[in-house]
């Protein structure tokens, strides 16, 4: 069954990438197929290995010089981010695409001003986003970068503004990182692990944040992350990774309802929830494979899967990211019965 | 009755100096600045019996990690007493512990493996040492105890050799419990052991805790901003702010109906456990804090005058048949005046 | 990884780093065997006309007393590289110690410790070593130990940065925990760890310890002639230099300065073989 055919606002087909390196060459990612649709907050869930920053990275060229694309394209309104040019790029980021990432401190220029760095973004697209942020086009850059700290809900923005990071707590960090990257209201964001690390409540109210802006603004979310219980919280749509491939696409609810990759399943299995006792837990056995193997199997779970067969040495069916319930694999558990 | 406790900390406080701020906050007009105190642990009293697991919850800045390092006593209170099993560690002076036999007594797993080994340490050399510098072995005696105890923890011995950069995560998790658990402790702390791994790796090394702790009838002190894995692993759980105790409990009890409203809000944070408890407000300074006033009282949702007034103590109920330490027959009590037990007191008088 | 591979992988990296040991292999050689190879006695005056040019005999020429230049330079390659080494061997004895304490126990040791590093580097380190070359007298063992006091802050510097950064590192506490006590931790934990950077700094070292000593002879404060060295070498040359004759200074000269390039293209080579993390 496919989807509405919408044209989806980021189209990631066939993407695959390696590293080299001094021990060999590192295959990150194999024949991934992603999509985004505008205004979706898909939640891209693996664990550490999995290539989901990766292909963050690589969408938007900043990856490690190391990398190479082999293989796919990732288009996003009409341009393969994949072929583009170092300018076309460089466009694009900040304006129609953004990140944010896990550590704010890091993230944020220390001799600058927040203010600035806001400020500096909109310079950067001013000649872009004239006429595109409505209201604002008539404030100063100033102006609109204390109008950007307000809608991330600190409070006193005209103070603020002038403020430099290291006064600023870390909570308050991560506000300004979203602000930068929201201020000129892309259309895609993609945060990489925002809130690994911050405790819990901080994290509701990040979350709560980054997913609210959205929701008002209809921007496209790719919300990285190793933590299935959080995209559940506020995702529409989850894309598990495994090993560089990505083995099953489907909303939230059908996925919670019924994973049908193993893989999936024994993630949730292994989870804590606040109804599980520790013999529940069943861990994923074995190891991730070592990337650098000549000789991977076509589907990188093979090894520790206890429902693999010949089949699955010889090819691995590819991950439809149209379909409402996408599965790379030849022996999907049953799908829950409505 | 219960048996006595193995440690009982009672009164436990830890001050730190911290320069005064600009301005003059606390009336001193002109003059000398009196020296600004952090209060990252005030006023501390819990207690750990034999065999049992004791979960420390809280968030950042609530004093957890100050309070781990003093029982492990790798830093000196400025009050209070940490008996164990009737001597009082407070009064061995922590530069001089390493050194002392009653070293062996408390170890502890730390959060992030990657940084808790020496990186030119083979992870034989690093579980081998405390036997070695511990418990009076010669090398040969160590070798063979190391070997012992990996295997115990699932650490197959050809990595025995290897650095800890060429160990994976979960192997590093594991070499870190090796080391902590080759004195054979009495009590164990573990601070935030999975925190720093991945989720289906956190499983398997949760449930060798688990094993372990049942095993070696070892007394644990299991710290976790992590509600779900602290539910699972604890007996009973401490919950922390801004350095002070606000609830205890056994762990079931304790999640199911806080008592506590800043407990409340941080069961309602976990991700599925909603409705959200949003909390609004400054968090109060840890600097000079005053003592009438409820820690909490900034952001509480339910807070009212009296809380500005008169600071809460933790106030619970004895249940009916007393059935030990541990187990659904324990206290359970909190700081607030707004629990059922302290309304239900305030009415008795 | 074996440390032979480890060792290849670091040198295939970066071409440089090849040449780098090739001449560090040359210039090991030649202090080491110099002696019985060189064509000429360095002090024998007379072996050919005085002041010849570089021809077939003399390959580096000759001299205002006759002695072969090339005899010379090769020789001296002993005592210069024995200078430095010992220079830095006893610059990294002393200050890694110091520095190691005063970043990791504070306190007064990194006070005062501290403060004596931040003395010596307040004077242009080559007039402090006059100094003490002058006030101590002319000896070889005078320049080991003027060049290793104005090389001892580096070590210190380096020894206390790392022990600062990593005296809070989650292993250090295990280290207590584990029953360690100060000394143990100074020197079996955090010297260890210390080593990579100042290996950088060993190698950089050497070439600033060959380039003092040489520049001590060089205004006569150092090893005495005849005894060869590249700075008394050039000394003797530097007259001959305006009249036309310029091998004189020429090739001792540019002995030293391939020598102290040398050192230098090897510090990072060195550092990335000492660190464990390299290798993958």
């Amino acid at each position: 069954m496919h989807m509405a055919t919408v044209t989806p606002l980021l189209d990631v087909q066939n993407f695959s990438l390696e590293f080299r390196t001094r021990s060999g060459m590192v295959h990150a990612l194999q024949h991934v197929n992603l999509r985004l649709n505008k205004g979706e907050i898909v939640g891209l869930v693996g664990e550490s290995g999995s290539g989901k920053s990766v292909l963050s990275y690589a969408m938007l060229g900043i990856s490690d010089a190391a990398a190479r694309v082999t293989s796919g394209s990732a288009h996003f309104g009409g341009l393969d981010l994949l072929q583009a040019d170092d300018r076309s790029l460089a466009d694009l980021r900040g304006r129609e695409i953004s990140m944010i990432f896990q550590s704010p401190r890091t993230a944020l220029n220390p001799i600058r001003t927040v203010g600035q760095q806001i400020e500096d973004v909109l310079r950067r697209h001013a000649v872009h986003t004239r006429g595109r942020t409505g209201p604002d086009q008539a404030l100063g850059f100033r102006e609109r970068a204390v109008q950007a700290l307000r809608e991330v809900a600190i409070a006193d923005p005209e103070r603020r503004a002038s403020a430099y990071p290291f006064e600023l707590s870390g909570g308050m960090c991560q506000r300004v990182m979203i602000a930068i990257a929201l201020a000129c209201r892309p259309s895609l964001l993609i945060a990489d692990e925002p809130t690994t690390g911050l405790d819990v409540t901080t994290q509701a109210a990040v979350m709560d944040l980054i997913t609210g802006l959205a929701r008002e603004r209809g921007m496209a979310t790719l919300f990285i992350t190793h933590d299935l219980g959080l995209a559940a919280e506020y995702c529409d749509r989850i894309v598990v990774m495994h090993a560089g491939h990505a083995v099953e696409s489907a909303s939230t609810a059908r996925l919670f309802a019924g994973p049908r990759h193993p893989y999936t399943a024994r993630l949730m299995s292994s989870t804590p929830t606040r109804d599980s006792q520790l013999h529940q837990l069943h861990p994923v056995p074995g190891q991730l494979p070592d990337l650098r193997r000549t000789d991977l199997p076509p589907c990188r779970f093979v090894e520790r899967c206890d429902r693999a067969s010949a089949q699955c040495n010889a090819s691995l069916p590819v991950l439809d990211a149209a379909a409402i319930h996408g599965v790379a694999c030849w022996h999907p558990l049953e799908p829950a019965t409505p | 009755m219960t048996s006595s406790p193995l440690l009982n900390v009672e009164g436990l406080s830890k001050r730190f100096p911290v320069a005064a701020p600009a301005g003059g906050s606390n009336g001193n007009k002109g003059g000398k600045k009196k020296a600004a105190l952090l209060h990252a642990v005030d006023d501390v009293s819990l207690h750990i019996h034999p065999g049992e697991s004791l979960g420390l919850v809280g968030e950042s800045g609530c004093g957890k990690s100050t309070l781990v390092r003093l029982l492990a006593r790798l830093l000196d209170p400025s009050e209070g007493r940490i008996e164990f099993e009737g001597l009082d560690l407070a009064t061995l002076p922590a530069n001089r512990f390493a050194r002392l036999p009653q070293r062996s007594w408390v170890q502890m797993v730390f959060q992030d493996p990657s940084d808790s080994l020496n990186p030119r340490y083979t992870a034989q050399d690093t579980i081998a040492e405390p036997c070695l510098l511990l418990a009076g072995m010669n090398s040969s005696q160590a070798a063979a105890r190391a070997a012992e105890v990996a295997l115990q923890v699932g650490l197959p011995p050809e990595l025995m050799q290897r650095y800890p950069h060429q160990l994976s995560g979960g192997q590093k998790a594991r070499v870190g419990i090796a080391r902590a658990l080759a004195v054979r402790p009495k009590l164990l702390i573990l601070d935030e052991p999975t925190a720093a791994l991945d989720v289906s790796v956190q499983a398997v090394v949760l449930q060798l805790l688990d094993k372990l702790r049942r095993e070696m009838g070892l007394a644990t002190l299991f710290v976790s901003h992590d509600l779900n894995v602290v539910r699972l692993l604890t007996d009973r759980v401490a919950v922390m702010y801004l350095g002070k105790i606000v609830e205890t409990g056994p762990s079931a009890q304790v999640f199911e109906q806080p008592a506590h409203p800043y407990t409340r809000a941080l069961v309602s944070a976990i991700p599925g456990c909603g409705p959200r408890v949003r909390l609004e407000g400054e968090i109060s300074s840890p600097i000079d804090p005053p003592p009438e006033v409820c820690r909490f009282a900034s952001r509480c949702p339910v807070a009212q005058d009296r809380c500005s007034r008169q600071a809460p103590v933790l106030q619970g109920e004895r249940p009916s048949g007393d059935s030990g330490p541990s187990g659904p027959g324990a206290r359970h009590q909190a700081a607030c005046h707004f629990t059922r037990w302290s309304l239900a007191a305030a009415q008795a008088v | 990884m074996s440390t032979a591979r480890h060792i290849r992988h670091v040198l295939a990296d970066n071409p440089v780093t090849i040449v780098a040991t090739a001449l560090f292999a040359a210039f090991v050689l030649m202090a080491l065997v110099g002696h019985w190879l060189v064509p000429f006695d360095p002090l024998a005056t007379g072996v050919g006309p005085s002041l010849q040019a570089p021809n077939g005999t003399h390959w580096f020429g000759t001299d205002a007393l006759g002695r072969d230049i090339f005899s010379r330079t090769v020789v001296a390659t002993r005592l210069d590289l024995g200078i430095a080494f010992s220079a830095v061997l006893l610059s990294f004895v002393l200050g890694m110690p110091m520095g190691l304490a005063a970043g990791f126990l504070g306190g007064w040791w990194d006070r005062i410790i501290s403060r004596g590093a931040d003395t010596i580097m307040a004077f242009p380190l080559f007039v402090l070593a006059m100094g003490i070359v002058a006030a101590l007298g002319n000896t070889v063992g005078n320049i080991i130990l003027a060049t290793a006091v104005i090389n001892l802050p580096f070590y210190i510097r380096v020894a206390r940065a790392e022990a600062n950064v990593r005296r809070n590192a989650g292993w250090v506490e295990a280290a207590r925990l584990s029953g360690n006590g100060n000394m143990r931790i100074l020197a079996l934990h955090l010297f260890p760890n210390a080593l990579p950077p100042a290996m950088v700094q060993v190698s950089l070292n050497m070439g600033w310890a060959i380039l003092n000593a040489a520049g001590l002879s060089f205004i006569g404060l150092g090893v005495r002639p005849p005894e060869p060295e590249w700075g008394i070498l050039v000394a003797e040359g530097a007259q001959f230099i305006v009249s036309g004759e310029w091998w004189v200074s020429f090739f001792p000269g540019g002995m030293l300065m391939l020598a102290v390039f040398t050192f230098n293209l090897l510090g990072d080579a060195l550092r990335d073989i000492f660190d464990p993390r390299k290798r993958t």
